[in-house]
């Protein structure tokens, strides 16, 4: 079982019961996917995302911001005069259930994908997407290794755990002023990736690591590990796993008293921490991908978002908003819907202007521009506090950007 | 050494609760002889009947304690009911089938009980209403929380209750002959239906109670709570001899030591490694349990 989700408890029961679902859902899907491909129907862009179990809020957003940017594509006229149709797919941020979730979309004649959440569950959907060819632009999937690995036909509008990794040793060892720096993950992809991005990188910056290890997520008592962690002494504690873990290692944290800072990685931005941690969560800081509120470009998203949801973004929201739009425009661009011409155009993408900014792929996928700020909680919100300039050298206020 | 109190402190705290959930697997396996799957399910419903109580009287901030109060009786009395129904519904029917039948059983009440809380409730967890979040008792080395202390005697108070209830009761006199023999207790005039299905109510009200506490001390709860702290404290169970109450009570507490001091010494990525380890170790070695087994085991 340990291939499943993260925080998976072990459970021999839904092994059998995802299985069996599974079963089901091949010649199901088979049956649905043999009369769209082709034709001038909608054209189908696939959405995974984990839509249920514990990173199933994040997932929630990123599902409603694919809908809103297909929307507005739709309102505006479509892509060549036809519709564009997202096909959702739960991944549960699960390897294996990433892997099904890939095949069904595939199965349901997808020409492109733009998705994703967890980096765990996007490493075997990688290679089912490129052996047809079928392009994935991932909205949050940050692993390098995804990229690196050359595997299939993929892009990301997020930024990599490396540059965000680089982007936190930085900040530990400069604003903050810290010295000795203890790293906390959660053993899944993402988070031990960020880990030791940030280990190489606050090393090299003059930090010394004092801790390094991961915690099990799901657990609920983290009070041992905090209290492991407080003997070494660390001037901050940077946790890189994910939002559940992350709301109650501040409760805990100041229930044991401790004093060193404690900050997070992306994947803790989302406001349900902000509700279990209560009055601990003050103080908190995180790196993370600008959020929509942070950038101005993205008010017209939040509106039409807001109207739609009822509710705020979520923090990957604009990412994937803008991974469903840049795979329309190199739909447009090719003039087909063959993958191999989509992959091609979105090479050949050039300062598409999205709203988390100007949009260039690398040889790689990766955006060439990709930006970390930090944020900081606030009155019960998170605030944009600090980012690096244009040169990396000075860290100016983020919300004047 | 501080370090040392501190684990110390934090595991009488889970093994607090882990006990009053390993009270039910005792008593239930005392008297239908059934590993009931479906409890650490009846602990997570009891957790959200009581996050329903807080929200609707709104706690928030503070030792609200008249609310804590009231939503671990709210908590215990719906998992009690609970507990009983899924006991007259699934279970009392296959009495006389083999006891397979009832453990399969089991694992359907148990998903059952998951996927309904959420589909009802929804896959994100809830955040508890933060109504514990009193001062602290002792801070500077080791840190002791109003919230632990009230949770601790909540433990004992009921574990106490239990004790009384079936030591000095008729009642509890019934179920101790019950679970000595049942057909020697029906003999004896005890309406076995009846008494089987006031275990469950005990039973899952003290997991309903441990459920809220829960709550209360972690904040987080979600509908798949329930599988391994069930899993636990049937261990605990089972090291302290199932059937046997006041060596699960023990035993619960001794798991919660263990759970923490091996997440502190070692890492909390091996504390299932350890606990389930210990589990093999205990059904090998010495299957009775540490304490022994009080109840006559039928052949």
């Amino acid at each position: 079982m340990t291939p499943l989700t993260p925080r998976d408890r072990g459970r021999r029961f839904r092994m059998f019961t995802a299985a069996g679902a599974g079963l089901l859902l091949v010649p199901l899907a088979a049956a649905c996917g043999s009369g769209g491909s082709g034709g001038s129907g909608a054209i189908k862009i696939g959405v995974p995302a984990p839509l249920s179990g514990d990173s199933a809020s994040a997932g929630q957003d990123i599902l409603a911001a694919a809908k809103v940017a297909a929307d507005e594509i739709n309102k505006a006229g479509g892509v060549d005069g036809r519709k564009i149709q997202i096909v959702e797919a739960d991944d549960q941020c699960s390897a294996q259930q990433g892997a099904q979730a890939a095949q069904k979309l595939l199965n349901s004649g997808v020409v492109a994908v733009a998705g994703g959440y967890c980096s765990g569950a996007a490493v075997p959907a990688i290679p089912i997407y490129g052996r047809r060819g079928v392009p994935f632009v991932m909205d949050a999937s940050t692993n390098p290794s995804l990229t690196d690995s050359g595997k299939g036909k993929v892009f990301r509008t997020c930024g990599r755990d490396d540059n965000q990794g680089l982007v936190a040793a930085k900040f530990m060892t400069g604003p903050l002023g810290a010295r000795r720096i203890a790293l906390l993950h959660d053993s899944t992809t993402y988070a031990k990736g960020l880990a030791d991005a940030a280990a190489n990188s606050a090393r090299r910056a003059g930090g010394q690591v004092v801790y390094e290890n991961a915690l099990q997520p799901g657990q609920s008592d983290y009070g041992p590990v905090l209290t492991k962690i407080a003997s070494t002494r660390p001037d901050v504690l940077y946790f890189t796993g994910y939002f559940a873990e992350a709301g109650l290692l501040m409760k805990q944290r100041k229930q044991l008293g401790l004093k060193f800072t404690l900050m997070g990685g992306d994947a803790t931005t989302d406001s349900t921490v902000l509700k279990t941690a209560g009055s601990a969560a003050g103080g908190y800081i995180a790196t993370t991908a600008p959020l929509a509120k942070d950038l101005p470009a993205a008010a017209t998203f939040v509106s039409a978002y807001k109207a739609a949801n009822n509710a705020d973004p979520g923090p990957f929201s604009v990412y994937e908003y803008d991974a469903v739009k840049v795979v329309a425009k190199a739909i447009d661009d090719a003039g087909s819907t063959r993958g191999a011409a989509i992959t091609e155009a979105l090479h050949k993408i050039k300062d598409f202007p999205g709203i988390t900014g100007p949009i260039t792929f690398d040889a790689k996928g990766d955006r060439t521009d990709p930006l970390y700020i930090t944020v900081q909680v606030q009155n019960g919100a998170f605030t944009a506090y600090k980012k690096l300039d244009e040169s990396g050298a000075t860290w100016v206020d983020a919300k004047t950007s | 050494m501080s370090e040392f109190v501190q684990y110390l402190v934090n595991g009488l705290t889970i093994g607090a609760f882990l006990a009053l959930i390993a009270l039910g697997y005792s008593m239930i396996y005392g008297v239908v002889r059934l590993i009931n799957f479906a409890h650490g399910d009846v602990f997570m419903i009891g957790a959200f009947a009581g996050f329903g109580t807080l929200t609707a009287l709104g706690a928030t901030g503070g030792m609200a304690l008249p609310a804590i109060l009231a939503a671990v009786v709210v908590g215990a009395l719906t998992t009690g009911v609970v507990g009983a129904g899924i006991a007259r519904a699934a279970y009392v029917p296959l009495l006389s089938s083999p006891r397979l039948a009832l453990l399969i059983a089991a694992i359907g009440v148990s998903l059952a009980l998951e996927e309904g809380v959420k589909v009802l409730t929804g896959a994100r967890f809830k955040s508890y209403p933060h109504a514990l979040d009193g001062g602290r008792i002792l801070s500077g080395a080791v840190h002791v929380t109003w919230g632990q202390l009230v949770l601790v005697v909540l433990s004992v108070a009921l574990m106490a209750a239990l004790w009384a209830f079936v030591t000095r009761t008729v009642t509890g006199t019934a179920m101790r002959a019950l679970a000595m023999d049942r057909d020697a207790a029906r003999l004896q005039g005890i309406n076995v239906e009846r008494l089987i299905l006031t275990t469950f109510f005990i039973g899952s009200l003290l997991a309903g109670a441990a459920g809220v506490m829960y709550g209360l001390y972690y904040v987080q709860i979600s509908f798949g709570m329930g599988f391994l702290i069930g899993l636990r404290a049937f261990t605990a169970a089972v090291l302290g001899g199932i059937g046997n109450l006041p060596g699960t009570m023990v035993a619960g507490v001794c798991i919660g030591l263990v759970q923490s001091f091996s997440a502190g010494y070692v890492s909390s990525r091996w504390t299932d490694v350890i606990i389930f380890g210990l589990l093999i170790a205990v059904l090998a070695l010495r299957p009775t349990g540490l304490f022994g087994e009080r109840v006559v085991e039928r052949a």
